[in-house]
């Protein structure tokens, strides 16, 4: 159930995207996503788009698994349409059919603008978490906010928070199952019933994960302890990473398109 | 051999839950532990033996009595960086000890922790996986391993610190016996071939007759220090503290009671096997 989200999973590869520098990747998403608000209009999208389709084909994963990941936004994405058309100033599209007077051009433009500029977002973001394992997502934040540290921002202690939360989702989905099968084998029932009935029966699912949770975190702590963890004060890191050619390569790309929308923007 | 671990009079009581008095775990703990050496504790749920294990590096600290090790007072704060480095920890689930999301990463963990710079930090996970025999499993992620795997990954991590001494609280409780076995080799040969003083904690037999030295507790005090054939003798003891004893030593005390002359401490199947020839030579002629 939890396994068929394709949002924010992570694609295992060895594409162009997966081997650029996850910090890299991080401010070129932040680049691009702003790119997409500059947009004026659909030579814009063009542009953008453009580069979105070299960022499929150099990722390595198909556009068929991202079409999916969009599909449980599709809502979102034709309510917001919907809104523009209907507040759309301009002319009628069709003048001389009278129950069509609130189809207006401007709002239909609107509309196919807003609609294209979401797809566009969400492709994106998405390129950015198929190629980069949320580790190394974490990590890339930790590392670009440091200097935040000046202003008392507990980097790496919420960096820390972040890789372990990641590090027990397997453990406690299985341990999930495991009560799921115990509570079941016990007589409980998780099918019937209306919806009160069912989030009722999820109690004794919830309290023995919770009370197990509370136990591995402090058995946790204790073998952090053991092995010398004090926070992040003068610690090193296993994993260095460096700017190759892939980044540079990806950033001279970003630039040219920001450079290509602000002249539409200006002309 | 020099001694590393000095524990004298050691107290410890569990801070009191709310309406409910102390719950004493430790009384009177005395025990002296040399270089090298292989130490089991055995001793039945609750008998303080994990709380024990705790105050050798300063998880916990003491009521009233000393615990030295390495010449540093393991309640020191000022030093607990040095003593945890010395003394490396591994705890019975394998699960809730490690930290990262990939293995190689997690063994990394506390050479991160002492600021270990980069290429020493990835020799010494190198070494350290080599040891535990998980090199081809560096990249996989911890989740998809086996329990025997995942325990020598958490050793590992230990080992990465090159720690003089490793206490083991039941690594082996929750492993199937294949993944026993391999942990249990991994221990012998780190004590063997590079000497580490490995203290085990276990409550199993034929885990406790393969250490130098066997001791065993019992609500909260030390009842018998010594060599698997020394403690392994006194059966009835053992029993009464509600502690099994390996089989061979169990049938020997069967035999005894019923009056036929076999010696108490006998612990391999092999010298059971002679033992018991012997006596039914004897009555065959």
């Amino acid at each position: 159930m939890i396994k068929d989200i394709t949002l924010g999973q992570y694609f295992p590869g060895e594409s162009f995207m997966h081997k650029m520098d996850p910090r890299m990747k991080l401010i070129l998403t932040l680049f691009y996503v702003v790119s997409l608000f500059l947009v004026p209009d659909f030579w814009g999208f063009a542009i953008v788009g453009a580069l979105m389709l070299l960022i499929i084909i150099f990722s390595g994963i198909s556009l068929k698994v991202v079409l999916r990941g969009l599909k449980p936004l599709m809502f979102i994405i034709l309510f917001t349409a919907f809104f523009n058309v209907l507040y759309g100033g301009g002319e009628p599209l069709f003048p001389e059919i009278g129950w069509l007077s609130w189809l207006k051009a401007e709002g239909v433009r609107n509309a196919l603008f807003m609609i294209v500029r979401i797809i566009l977002l969400i492709l994106g973001t998405s390129y950015l978490t198929y190629t980069t394992s949320p580790v190394m997502l974490t990590d890339a934040m930790e590392r670009l906010l440091r200097p935040l540290k000046a202003f008392k921002l507990p980097v790496h202690e919420l960096a820390m928070m972040m890789t372990i939360a990641l590090r027990f989702i397997p453990t406690l989905i299985d341990e999930t199952d495991k009560i799921i099968n115990a509570q079941k084998a016990r007589g409980a029932d998780f099918e019937t019933g209306n919806i009160f009935r069912r989030a009722k029966a999820l109690i004794p699912i919830l309290i023995p994960l919770l009370i197990s949770a509370f136990r591995r975190a402090e058995e946790l702590a204790d073998a952090m302890e053991c092995r010398c963890y004090h926070g992040g004060e003068g610690r090193t890191r296993y994993k260095v990473y460096s700017f190759g050619w892939r980044d540079f390569l990806a950033l001279a790309l970003m630039v040219t398109v920001i450079g290509a929308i602000i002249l539409l923007m200006i002309f | 051999m020099p001694k590393i671990i000095s524990i004298s009079k050691l107290n410890y009581a569990y801070p009191a839950e709310e309406g409910k008095a102390p719950h004493p775990a430790l009384h009177d703990v005395s025990l002296e532990i040399e270089e090298g050496e292989f130490i089991a504790i055995l001793g039945h749920n609750g008998c303080g033996k994990s709380t024990l294990a705790k105050h050798l590096n300063g998880i916990l600290k003491a009521d009233s009595g000393e615990v030295t090790v390495f010449g540093m007072n393991a309640a020191d704060e000022e030093k607990v960086l040095e003593i945890r480095k010395n003394v490396g920890m591994v705890f019975q689930n394998p699960d809730n000890q490690i930290i990262a999301t990939v293995v190689d990463e997690d063994v990394a963990f506390a050479l991160e922790n002492l600021g270990v710079p980069y290429p020493e930090m990835v020799e010494r996970v190198n070494e350290a996986l080599e040891w535990v025999g998980m090199t081809a499993y560096r990249r996989h992620a911890p989740h998809m391993l086996s329990g025997g795997q995942k325990q020598r990954i958490a050793i590992a991590g230990i080992l990465a610190m090159k720690p003089k001494c490793i206490v083991l609280d039941e690594p082996t409780a929750m492993l199937d016996p294949q993944g026993r076995k391999e942990v249990m080799k991994t221990l012998l040969r780190l004590n063997r071939e590079i000497g580490v003083t490995v203290i085990l904690i276990t409550h199993y037999m034929d885990e406790a007759v393969q250490a130098d030295r066997v001791v065993v507790m019992g609500e909260g005090e030390v009842v018998l220090d010594g060599t698997p054939k020394e403690v392994f003798q006194n059966v009835g003891l053992l029993h009464s503290l509600s502690l099994d004893v390996p089989q061979t030593a169990e049938l020997m005390y069967a035999l005894r009671q019923e009056d036929i002359k076999v010696p108490i401490a006998v612990l391999s199947v092999e010298e059971c096997l002679d033992e018991l020839e012997k006596q039914l030579g004897g009555i065959g002629k």
